[in-house]
């Protein structure tokens, strides 16, 4: 444990960390752009120059291991002169396009200008003139003149996909990030050059001229796109008071990034993830109640669905079909209102495509597959309910959720159509909504609290980014509102935390869940941790 | 003086390896495997006080002395002979390789053995085409007379001799940029440490020496370190030296000497003076193009490490460049700075964006459109790449140019006041 001071401070860490980590600990921010923990080090932007004393220059604290008994000043005069010269030298070829770059607002560029450069530059001379918009995959786009060099992008397709489309490519000044001829940047993992950069030179060619980042509400919230459940960061956009005298609500997902959670997906999320938004904004919603095909009032629609739910309960005649992306919260409360009218038999559907990649992408779409197999039974899948509809011991069919592919939103089985008398509750016209007896609209992903059990058995929060569309409510809500009108109440919920309370006493594998526990980075559940 | 590491030079029968040995070639080595450990052969060449003839003048004794003393079967040694000779006003090490390449192998088997290596890889210069054929023949040639290859000499110690030719990069000089390269990766500087004695080429230890360097080594093993002593000025300047006299003088070309000639001699005596009676000296860079230039005043003074640090220059490469009155200082300059900016490999921010930036100021300033502001900018640019790079390359475009502006200002200072040059040629403007 080597002990040395940084700033006067003194920090006690481990041996191998960086001067760059070890003021990072202690919340002192070395500037850096090259440096990004998940990729090797490079070394060569030179924005983290501190001084050590007895050194006889300054050196990079991304890549100077600590010693015992270093001392470091990390805001001397020296260290703060070789900051302000590295900010001219990278403004002297980068162009002051910010009123159009899409960076603006996170740019790393423009922070450290402000915090560490002059505010004037001396260099008059003409800057170079490169290409500003290449195209170089299907998600990104490139501006060579923006790019300062940092290679975080090139050594995201060496270490990390290991698929190595990038490459400087000239030398000196007229150095240039390229890809190799006739290749894409078309690797499954593309998406997250565009967040590594640090400036506006790569550019998500769905999120690039759409919005002004500060115009963004973000919502830290885990990826439905698969069972691995990525941490990430969903924007939606916000009213944009500055652009209309209206202020006009623009409360659609704008884009999402990753968030790092070392134990799930480190850094990263994969691209189908990163678009996973569009799918569902390219779905026609369920945004009003329906009752036979008609538009009906939500009341009318929870009455009639509690009447036909009751009498197949009663009769042990329902199934229940749930999308295994379903929420935890709305999987229990359903399952509760059925417990008190009767029984039924449950299945989720098994969403797996595909193979588990090397390094996100689960075979299993499932998002909450977990969480559904333990709060509905382990053997209960949607073939145990589909056989009983075949056989005839089960008429009605309650349908919960979507899928993430709104084409196949939980389409019923054509041996199932006609056979059974469905009740929907979820976010989709079309699929089992289409020719429902009753549906109700849910709110989608995007627009509830709630927990997803990812394929690790790790709890995490689910969190609402917008408004649910249209009378789209949390699923929980629709089950507890059901269950009300038939006669057989739940507890009085008020939020999906207190859905996850009652959650957590009554499945076991749940126990000790709770919001807080589950934070921002999830928890393993006991179940998974082998309690 | 007895000629030494240019003995062969005009004798073409070196060429061949029947000639060269005929000329008592390869009895150092003879002698090193036979009689002599690895160390005894470092320890040899630690008391003669080589010091490296790349540029830097680093001990070589202690340079070998790095390496480990047992060698990882996972990790084999490697010995890399750096041939990428391309300072501006540098050629000694092309002369060796191409008049004398057995002496160059004979060196670098030498050193192999010192270091236990497991092959020899001279990284030659892509220019060199000729040098890497002479090279290359005589690589085969040992090998057929086995000098080189499986258990050599039959002492046991086999080492293979390979000769790799660069693609024209000045940047892979550097020693790690030149690892980096022959590993077949772009040519990029490495951060130290590691060292290369610890991790070099392929992650193995490595020792990497210039060509003049090792051409030493075989008349240190032959004839004994206290010998070598007695050869320029010991303790810390001692041996031969190959001086690349270029510039404005009679007889330009490289001359062999101890190390601590006086330069007025090597202009004045070996080089016939200065080329035209009537332009006196003006400056001297003493050491390739990217050390600090001297005043004419300041060239009393010997050519060794020392001497020139005492200066404020260096020795570098030995590259002499000899400027008479008529030189523009701020047109050399700028060519100067042309070369470092054409040959910055861009992989660090300072140097990436800094020579650039210099060339352009320089440029502008010669064409006659210099500005008040600018000797102080070009001043601080300069001190703003120093040290703060992660090789040398853009010191050595700094360097220069700070002494140039410094040395020299009231000519930088008369291109910007009158648009015209103190050396009288002609108006400037639009020249460029």
């Amino acid at each position: 444990m080597p002990k040395l001071v940084i700033d006067g401070e003194e920090i006690d860490v481990s041996a191998g960390t960086t001067i760059l980590q070890a003021a990072q600990a202690r919340g002192r921010e070395i500037p850096h752009y090259c440096y990004h923990k998940g990729l090797s080090m490079a070394g060569n932007c030179r924005m983290c120059l501190v001084e050590v004393e007895k050194a006889p220059k300054l050196v990079i604290g991304c890549y100077t291991p600590v010693a015992e008994g270093m001392v470091v000043h990390t805001q001397s005069a020296k260290v703060k002169q070789a900051r302000s010269a590295m900010m001219e030298f990278f403004l002297v070829n980068h162009p002051l396009d910010c009123p159009i770059c899409d960076q603006a607002g996170e740019c790393r560029l423009q922070e450290y200008a402000v915090e560490h450069g002059t505010g004037i530059s001396r260099y008059t001379e003409s800057k170079l003139a490169l290409s500003k918009a290449v195209d170089i995959g299907p998600h990104v786009m490139l501006d060579q003149e923006r790019c300062i060099q940092c290679s975080r992008c090139i050594r995201f397709c060496d270490e990390i996909t290991k698929t190595g489309e990038l490459a400087f490519f000239q030398r000196g000044e007229r150095s240039q990030i390229g890809i190799f001829p006739g290749k894409r940047l078309d690797n499954a993992y593309s998406g997250n050059v565009v967040d590594l950069c640090p400036v506006g030179a790569l550019t998500l060619k769905e999120f690039r001229f759409k919005t002004r980042v500060w115009y963004l509400r973000n919502t830290p919230t885990i990826c439905a796109g698969c069972a691995r459940g990525c941490n990430v960061v969903v924007s939606v956009g916000q009213q944009q008071t500055m652009m209309t005298t209206r202020g006009q609500l623009d409360d659609r997902v704008k884009r999402i990034v990753p968030r790092v959670n070392e134990e799930v997906n480190a850094h990263w999320i994969c691209d189908d993830g990163r678009m996973s938004y569009a799918k569902e904004q390219g779905a026609v919603r369920l945004q009003a109640a329906r009752i036979g095909g008609e538009n009906a009032s939500y009341d009318a629609a929870v009455a009639a669905a509690a009447a036909k739910l009751a009498n197949a309960a009663r009769a042990g005649k329902l199934g229940v079909i749930a999308s295994p992306r379903t929420l935890c919260e709305d999987l229990y409360a359903w399952r509760e209102v059925v417990l008190r009218l009767g029984s039924a038999v449950f299945g989720a559907r098994s969403l797996v495509s595909g193979d588990n990649d090397a390094l996100l992408v689960r075979a299993d779409k499932g998002a909450n597959a977990r969480g559904a197999a333990w709060i509905f039974g382990a053997s209960s899948g949607e073939d145990a309910v589909l056989a009983a509809v075949a056989k005839g011991s089960v008429t009605t069919l309650l349908v919960l959720g979507d899928t993430l592919d709104p084409a196949d939103t939980l389409a019923l089985p054509v041996a199932a159509k006609g056979k059974v008398e469905v009740i929907v509750a979820g976010p989709f016209a079309s699929g089992a909504a289409a020719d429902a007896a009753v549906a109700i609209p849910s709110a989608s992903w995007s627009e509830a609290d709630g927990t997803y059990v990812n394929f690790e058995g790790r709890a995490q929060r689910v969190r609402r980014c917008h408004l649910p569309l249209g009378e789209a409510r949390p699923g929980w809500r629709i089950a507890a509102d059901v269950a009300a009108s038939a006669g057989a109440p739940l507890p009085e919920w008020v939020e999906a935390s207190d859905v996850l309370r009652a959650l957590s006493a009554g499945v076991k594998e749940f126990a000790g869940v709770t919001a807080e526990s589950m934070g921002l980075l999830g928890v393993a559940a006991p179940a998974a941790a082998g309690v | 003086m007895e000629r030494i590491l240019t003995r062969n030079v005009d004798k073409p029968e070196a060429l061949t390896l029947s000639g060269y040995e005929a000329l008592g070639g390869y009895q150092a080595l003879r002698k090193a495997v036979s009689s002599m450990t690895p160390d005894a052969v470092t320890d040899e060449v630690k008391k003669s006080g080589l010091r490296g003839r790349g540029g830097a003048g680093f001990p070589c004794g202690l340079k070998w002395s790095f390496m480990p003393k047992e060698v990882d079967p996972k990790r084999p040694h490697y010995f890399l002979i750096n041939a990428d000779e391309s300072e501006p006003g540098t050629f000694k090490d092309r002369l060796l390789m191409e008049k004398d390449p057995h002496l160059v192998l004979e060196g670098s088997l030498l050193g192999a053995y010192a270091i236990r290596a497991k092959a020899v890889y001279i990284y030659i210069r892509g220019e060199f085409v000729h040098e890497a054929k002479v090279l290359e023949r005589a690589v085969a040639e040992a090998y057929a007379r086995n000098y080189a290859g499986a258990n050599i000499l039959g002492s046991g110690w086999s080492c293979d001799l390979v000769v790799h030719r660069g693609a024209g990069a000045y940047i892979c000089g550097e020693e790690t940029a030149l690892m980096s390269s022959l590993e077949g990766n772009r040519g990029y500087p490495r951060l130290k440490p590691p060292f290369p004695a610890v991790s070099g080429v392929w992650g193995c230890p490595t020792t990497i020496n210039n060509v003049e360097t090792v051409a030493n080594v075989p008349f240190i093993i032959e004839r004994g370190a206290d010998w070598y002593l007695t050869v320029g000025k010991a303790p810390k300047n001692t041996g031969p030296k190959l001086y690349c006299l270029s510039g404005h003088v009679k007889r330009p070309g490289v001359y062999e000497a101890p190390l601590g000639l006086p330069m007025k001699e090597l202009i004045y005596e070996l080089g016939g003076g200065m080329l035209h009676g009537d332009r006196p000296l003006k400056a001297v860079i003493p050491g390739g193009s990217s050390v600090p230039v001297l005043r004419a005043e300041d060239c009393d003074v010997d050519l060794d490490f020392d001497a020139l640090a005492a200066k404020g220059t260096m020795l570098g490469s030995a590259g002499v460049m000899v400027m008479d009155s008529s030189t523009c200082m701020v047109a050399a300059m700028a060519r100067i700075a042309h070369f470092y900016h054409h040959e910055s490999c861009g992989q660090c921010t300072p140097c990436r964006e800094g020579c650039g930036w210099l060339e352009r100021v320089l440029n502008r300033i010669e064409a006659g459109n210099g500005m008040q502001q600018d000797l102080d900018l070009l001043l601080s640019v300069s001190n703003n790449i120093i040290g703060n790079t992660i090789c040398a390359l853009g010191d050595a475009a700094a360097m220069p140019a700070i002494s140039f502006v410094t040395k020299f200002r009231d000519e930088f200072q008369h291109h910007i006041d009158h648009r015209s040059c103190l050396t009288g040629t002609l108006l400037l403007q639009g020249v460029r």
